[in-house]
C-alpha cells in the first residue's frame, strides 16, 4: 500500500469501568489510501465508533489504546496530544462528523465565527474567503446562505447537524471521517450530500472513513468496508468482495438482515442474541454465541483476520470455518447440519 | 351486512399552530403566522387494514398521530371512529377511544417508566380501564411479543432490558387491551438492523391475531413494505400519493415520490444508482399558501404553455418570484453592499448576480430585466405583476388528489388533462 493516507495496524482499545476494563476494539487492522471510501459498519457497542474516535484522539477520559498502531501520513498518531492533534491534524487534514449535533456548536458563536475561528487556525485564507466558502456549504446542505451568521439555537436540529457538515467540509480536508452522518437526516438529504462527498472525492480525491450502521450506505457508496462485531473486525475487504463473496457468518447475515427496495418481499435475516460485554482479553470469537455454525475451536481462540485468498489482496475474514459457512448458508439457510449444538439465545 | 361505517375515517384533518408571538408583535397587531402542520389530511382505515404514512421529518407526520389520539386540538376537518365524529366526543366515548386506540412510540428508552416492572407497565392500562383477569392477560401478551418465558420478564425493570425488548413490552402494553387501532410511530428506527426486522415481523403477525388495524409511521420507504399494504406519502402537511405498497414503490406516480424512492441507497456496489437531482430542503410549514408545496424543488414543475424555458432556468425564476412576494429577499443588504447604494442600475445587476444564473434569451430574460429594474427603482408591486404574468405555472394552484379505478392517488398537475375542463376525465396516466 504505497499511498496508503490512514493505516490502523492491530489497534486495541479499552475503556476502564468499575468492573474491570472493557475491550472496545480487538486487533483491528485496516487501511484507507488517497482518495478511497471506506466503510466502517456494525451494530451498537461493536466499537466502530471508537475506533474512529480513538483516530482523532476523541475517546472518552475512560478509553485508552492498549495497543497497536495508528499511521496518518506514515507517522504514528496514536500518542499524539491534543495540542499537536490540532495543530497538525483536526479540521484541515482531517474533520470529523459527529454522530449528533447536540453540543458539537458552541452555543454562544455564530455558525460563521466558528468557521472563522477554524479557517484563520489552520489556513491562511482571508475571512472574506472563509465566508464565501461555507456560504458555498451552506448551499450544498441545503441551508439558506443568509443564515452563516445564524447561531446554532437558531436551527432545528436536522439543520445544526447539516451546519456540522457544513463546517467539516468547508476546508477541503484529506480524510473526512464520519459517524453515522446521516443517520439523523432524510434520504434525498442524505443522497444530497453523498453527492457532494463524491464530487470532493474526483475532485481532491478526499478519503472518508464512515461510520455506519447502513450498509446499504457503505455498499453503494464505498470502495472498501469492514464489518464490526463486539470489538473484532469480522470481515474486511472491497465491498465488491465482501457483497459477492462473503465469508464471516455475521458479515453476510448483517448484509441480509437489510431491506433491498428492489425486492420489497424478501424475508429479512434475523440476528438472534446480542454481542458480549467483554471484559479483559478477547480469547474467543465475539459472535460465537450468536453464529449458528459455531464450533468448540470459535470459542477456544480469537481467530485471526487472514486473507481469505481470493483476489481481493484486503480481503480478510476472522472467522475459523470462513471458507465453508456462505455454502453452508446458501445451501440450508441458518440451519447448520454440523453445528446442531446451538446454545439458547 | 349494511352500511357498517368504517373503523376511522380521517376527513380533511388539519392542524395548524400559531407561532409565538411577543409583546411587540400583540402592539403592533401582527397577525401571528400559522404553521400548517396537518393541513387537510384524508384517509379511511377499515378493519384489518394496515396503512403507513412516510415522510420526511417536518412534514407533519406526527403531529397527524398526536391529533389522532387527541392530543392536540383538531383546527379542523374530522376524525370519525365507528361513526361518530371525534368533534362530538362525550366523555364515554374518549374513555372508549383511548382503550381501543393505542400507541407505540419510537423510542423504547423512554417511553416506559423506568421504575415500574415488566408486570407493572403491562398491568397499568389494564388497572385504569378495569379489565379483569390481568395476570393472565399479562402472561398472554408476553408470550405474544416473544418475551419467553414470561417470569423471565416479569419483574425486570426497563434498565435491565435491552432495545429490542423494551420496544416488545412497549408493543406488547399498546396490545394488551385488545384494541382496535394500533398507531405506531417509527417503532424500530431505534433499534439495531439485526432486531428491526424481527420486530416488524413479530408486529405485522400480532396486528393480524389481534384483529386491530394498524397506521404505521415512519421516513423509512424501504422496510414499509414489511408492515403496511397501502402507503401514504406526505408532503408539508398534505398526502401527495397514495398507493398499493409494492406498486407505490415500483413506479412512483409524484413527483417528491420519485425522488424519496429514487434516493433509497440499495445495498449492491454492482448497481449504479443515480444521485438524486433535488436540492435545498423542504421549507418550513409556515403560512405556506396556495399550490402545490413541492413545486420550489420540483423536477417537474410545469412552465407555462407557450413559453421556452428550461427547467433549471424556470426553477431559479420561480423560487425568485416566490421570495419577491414573500418579502424574502434581503434586498437591503444587497444594496448596501454597492460602492453607490443609490446606484439604481447596479442594483438591478446585483440581484442578477445573485439569484440568476441560468442561461435566459428573448422574451424571458427581457421580462426579468424589466422586472429586476423595477425592483431596483422601488417597484416592487410592478415587478411582482410583470413576473406573475409571464411566469405563473399551474402548480400555484392546489392540485386535487385524483384517482383511477385502481384506487391510485396523486395530488399533481402532471397527470391533469388540462386541455379538457371536465374533471370526470382526469386519469393518472404515465409517461
Amino acid at each position: 500500500m504505497s499511498d496508503a493516507l490512514l493505516e490502523v495496524e492491530d489497534l486495541t482499545i479499552r475503556y476502564e469501568t468499575d468492573s474491570g476494563d472493557i475491550t472496545a476494539v480487538s486487533d483491528a487492522s485496516f487501511s484507507i489510501d488517497e482518495g478511497e471510501f471506506f466503510g466502517l459498519a456494525g451494530e451498537s457497542g461493536s466499537g466502530k465508533s471508537t475506533t474512529a474516535k480513538a483516530i482523532i484522539g476523541g475517546l472518552d477520559d475512560n478509553g485508552y489504546v492498549d495497543g497497536g498502531t495508528i499511521r496518518y501520513r506514515g507517522e504514528e498518531i496514536q500518542d499524539f496530544s491534543d495540542a499537536q492533534l490540532n495543530e497538525k491534524l483536526r479540521w484541515k487534514e482531517i474533520s470529523w462528523i459527529p454522530q449528533s449535533s447536540m453540543n458539537s456548536l458552541d452555543p454562544l458563536q455564530r455558525v460563521s465565527e466558528q468557521a472563522l475561528e477554524i479557517g484563520q487556525v489552520h489556513t491562511d485564507l482571508s475571512n472574506e474567503e472563509i465566508r464565501e466558502k461555507l456560504k458555498e456549504m451552506f448551499d450544498v446542505v441545503g441551508l439558506q446562505e443568509s443564515r452563516i451568521d445564524d447561531y446554532p439555537h437558531q436551527f432545528s436540529g436536522g439543520m445544526q447537524q447539516r451546519a456540522i457538515i457544513a463546517l467539516a467540509l468547508f476546508l477541503e480536508p484529506s480524510l473526512v471521517i464520519a459517524d453515522e452522518p446521516t443517520t439523523a437526516l432524510d434520504v434525498i438529504m442524505q443522497d444530497q450530500i453523498f453527492k457532494y462527498l463524491d464530487r470532493m472525492k474526483d475532485d481532491a480525491s478526499t478519503s472518508l472513513l464512515l461510520i455506519t450502521h447502513d450498509i446499504s450506505v457503505i455498499f453503494e457508496s464505498c470502495d472498501s468496508v469492514a464489518i464490526m462485531h463486539a470489538s473484532q473486525i469480522a470481515e474486511r475487504g472491497s465491498t465488491e468482495s465482501v457483497h459477492d463473496n462473503p465469508r464471516h457468518p455475521y458479515a453476510f447475515m448483517f448484509k441480509e438482515a437489510f431491506p433491498d427496495i428492489r425486492e420489497p418481499d424478501r424475508d429479512l435475516e434475523v440476528i438472534e442474541g446480542y454481542p458480549p460485554e467483554l471484559i479483559g482479553e478477547v480469547s474467543a470469537c465475539s459472535f460465537a454465541d450468536r453464529c449458528p455454525w459455531a464450533v468448540e475451536e470459535c470459542r477456544e481462540s480469537a481467530p485471526p483476520l487472514d486473507p481469505v485468498g481470493d483476489d481481493d489482496a484486503t480481503h480478510a475474514a476472522s472467522c475459523f470455518r470462513s471458507d465453508e459457512a456462505y455454502e453452508l448458508y446458501e445451501e440450508h439457510g441458518t440451519a447448520d447440519p454440523a453445528a446442531p449444538e446451538r446454545g439458547d439465545d | 351486512m349494511t352500511t357498517e361505517p368504517p373503523l376511522l375515517e380521517i376527513d380533511g384533518l388539519e392542524k395548524h399552530f400559531e407561532e409565538s408571538t411577543n409583546v411587540l408583535d400583540v402592539l403592533m397587531r401582527r397577525e401571528p403566522s400559522k404553521i400548517q402542520a396537518v393541513d387537510g389530511v384524508s384517509f379511511t382505515l377499515e378493519r384489518n387494514d394496515s396503512i403507513a404514512v412516510i415522510g420526511e421529518s417536518g412534514c407533519g407526520k406526527t403531529t397527524l398521530l398526536l391529533t389522532l389520539i387527541g392530543l392536540h386540538d383538531i383546527t379542523g376537518g374530522d376524525v370519525v371512529y365507528k361513526g361518530t365524529p371525534m368533534s362530538s366526543f362525550d366523555k364515554a366515548d374518549w374513555k372508549d377511544y383511548r382503550s381501543n386506540v393505542q400507541v407505540i412510540f419510537q423510542d423504547p428508552f423512554n417511553s416506559l417508566d423506568p421504575k415500574m416492572t415488566v408486570e407493572e407497565s403491562l398491568k397499568e392500562p389494564l388497572e385504569i380501564h378495569d379489565v379483569g383477569n390481568r395476570d393472565e392477560r399479562v402472561r398472554q401478551v408476553l408470550e405474544d411479543v416473544e418475551l419467553r418465558p414470561p417470569e423471565k420478564y416479569l419483574r425486570r425493570k426497563p434498565m435491565n432490558l435491552s432495545g429490542g425488548e423494551k420496544q416488545r413490552v412497549a408493543i406488547g402494553r399498546a396490545l394488551v387491551l385488545e384494541p382496535d387501532i394500533i398507531l405506531a410511530d417509527e417503532p424500530v428506527s431505534m433499534l439495531d438492523v439485526s432486531t428491526q426486522a424481527s420486530v416488524l415481523r413479530m408486529l405485522k403477525g400480532l396486528i393480524d391475531d389481534y384483529d386491530a388495524s394498524m397506521i404505521y409511521i415512519s421516513h423509512d420507504l424501504s422496510t414499509v413494505s414489511y408492515i403496511s399494504e397501502v402507503v401514504n406519502v406526505m408532503y408539508l402537511g398534505r398526502i401527495v400519493e397514495s398507493a398499493g405498497t409494492e406498486r407505490l414503490l415500483a413506479d412512483p406516480k409524484h413527483p417528491y415520490t420519485e425522488a424519496l424512492v429514487s434516493a433509497i441507497p440499495v445495498p449492491d456496489p454492482h448497481y449504479d444508482r443515480s444521485r438524486t437531482e433535488m436540492s435545498g430542503a423542504p421549507r418550513d410549514p409556515i403560512d405556506l399558501g396556495e399550490g402545490c408545496r413541492f413545486r420550489d424543488r420540483c423536477p417537474k414543475v410545469i412552465p407555462p404553455e407557450g413559453i421556452d424555458i428550461g427547467q433549471s432556468a424556470y426553477r431559479e425564476v420561480m423560487a425568485f418570484r416566490e421570495a419577491l412576494e414573500r418579502e424574502e429577499l434581503p434586498l437591503d443588504r444587497i444594496r448596501e453592499s454597492l460602492d453607490d447604494p443609490g446606484d439604481t442600475e447596479a442594483f438591478a445587476a446585483a440581484i442578477d448576480d445573485e439569484y440568476f444564473s441560468a442561461e435566459l434569451s428573448g422574451e424571458n430574460a427581457a421580462t426579468v430585466e424589466t422586472a429586476l429594474d423595477e425592483i431596483a427603482t422601488g417597484d416592487r408591486d410592478a415587478a411582482i405583476d410583470r413576473l406573475r404574468e409571464r411566469f405563473e405555472s399551474v402548480c400555484e394552484i392546489t392540485p386535487d388528489s385524483i384517482e383511477d379505478e385502481s384506487g391510485w392517488h396523486v395530488a399533481c398537475h402532471q397527470y391533469y388533462d388540462h386541455d379538457r375542463q371536465s374533471t370526470e376525465d382526469h386519469a393518472i396516466t404515465t409517461d
